[in-house]
């Protein structure tokens, strides 16, 4: 009976693992989207506006735009990390 | 800053092009390079800049001086208009009510001009239309003989109370002065009322609000003692400054320049403008001092618009500078048609 139930308990705790390094990866994915998503409302924003202005300017500004996307790849790495390694 | 859809994008979004229009300006050596080129050659520089679609449109109906005049002009206006078109939320709002100062300035032309008896065509050609009243409004206004009929017509507009009680004295002494001081006053008043009345960004407003205030009275105090006026000097104070009404007869009561200059000094807090009077000795021109105060305010707008990017400052520093542009390249072409030396001309540049 004892048996029985560390058994069961080791299973909960072990699937409760699972389900956390889920949770987590998650996070680290959504919420760094989140961040990366506030971070160029501002910088589209502006690109949009220097573009508008001067065509040019074009290639710089999608460079400019798309570097807080590097905060998405972070988040990435880190929920493959937690769910693999 | 937020209080509209879209949250700070279309602040930003704005500002940005403010600020790129603002670099595409012309420069201080471009400026130092014309000066040494005849009226054509300026034209030709000119055509390559901004100005190029205007001057290409008015080149058949206008030649030399004129075509630079009305050119400049009619870009001045369409690219305020414009900037009108794309600002955002209360920003419209606020920079709605800065261009009213051209209203102020078209009405007293064109009544100016009426009672002068000069052709509509003519007063057309010096109207600049960036303001609340457009081509057509001016058009309409042009188009009536009397002037009293244009006061008239202007009923509803905010400048109309001014004008209903200051004309008749103005038209019978001849002497628009104390009419055009009215209407100034009351534009400032009505600025300085919207931005109290509690709208988001009204503290920035007011802020780039009394700095021009304060500027231009203490050009007019430069002024009322270069000129020694008989008029009182209340007359063209205008409140909202940090300076108060006595305080500013008292200070036109000082006869020392250099007394003057520290009384000064005490009154006033932005920083460029302390360190101007600091190096002001003695009696300049008042011409050089009013300039430099230009250029102090521009400074001082510019230091403004950088504490706050994504303010109405970048918009309205954009239409000072776009406007001093105008300014400058209007003397230039001037001072080239009447023949006088680069140096005389460098005097009346605000770079």
């Amino acid at each position: 009976m004892a048996a029985e139930v560390v058994a069961s308990t080791v299973e909960i705790a072990a699937a409760s693992q699972v389900g956390m390094k889920a949770l987590g990866a998650g996070l680290a994915v959504g919420l760094t989207g989140i961040g990366a998503g506030v971070a160029e409302m501002g910088i589209g924003s502006a690109a949009v506006g220097a573009t508008a202005e001067n065509k040019d300017l074009f290639g710089l500004v999608l460079i400019l735009t798309v570097i807080p996307e590097t905060i998405v790849i972070f988040g990435l790495v880190v929920a493959l990390v937690l769910w693999f390694v | 800053m937020v209080g509209m859809t879209g949250g700070p994008a279309p602040y930003i979004y704005v500002c940005t092009r403010m600020r790129v229009r603002k670099a595409k300006l012309i420069q201080r050596d471009e400026y130092q390079r014309m000066l040494n080129m005849s009226l054509t050659e300026i034209t030709r520089v000119i055509e390559e800049t901004a100005y190029k679609q205007e001057i290409d449109e008015l080149a058949t109906s206008f030649k030399g001086i004129d075509l630079i005049e009305v050119a400049i002009s009619w870009n001045m206006a369409k690219e305020f208009q414009k900037i009108l078109e794309i600002t955002p939320g209360h920003l419209k709002q606020f920079t709605r009510l800065y261009l009213r100062r051209w209203d102020i300035q078209n009405i007293l032309t064109i009544l100016r001009g009426r009672l002068q008896g000069a052709k509509s065509g003519k007063i057309k050609e010096i109207l600049i239309p960036a303001g609340s009243l457009d081509r057509v409004d001016l058009d309409r206004l042009l188009g009536e003989e009397s002037a009293e009929r244009i006061v008239e017509m202007l009923r509803g507009h905010r400048m109309y109370p001014v004008l209903a009680r200051e004309f008749p004295a103005a038209k019978e002494s001849g002497s628009f002065s104390r009419l055009e001081n009215e209407l100034y006053k009351q534009f400032y008043a009505d600025m300085i009322a919207e931005a109290e009345s509690g709208i988001k960004g009204g503290n920035l407003f007011l802020s780039f609000i009394r700095l021009d205030i304060d500027i231009k009275n203490v050009k007019t105090l430069f002024r009322l003692r270069a000129d020694d006026i008989e008029e009182d000097p209340r007359e063209m104070y205008i409140a909202g400054g940090v300076l108060a009404p006595d305080e500013f007869v008292r200070l036109n009561t000082i006869k020392e320049q250099d007394e003057f200059v520290d009384a000064l000094k005490t009154r006033v807090h932005h920083k460029s403008l302390l360190v101007f009077l600091e190096e002001l000795k003695g009696a300049g021109k008042v011409r050089d001092i009013e300039v430099g105060l230009t250029r102090v305010q521009l400074d001082q707008m510019e230091r403004m618009s950088k504490r706050n990017p994504f303010s109405v400052h970048p918009i309205l520093v954009y239409l000072e500078k776009k406007k001093y542009e105008v300014f400058n390249l209007r003397a230039l072409a001037r001072g080239k048609a009447s023949k006088l030396a680069p140096e005389r001309i460098s005097e009346y540049l605000v770079i």
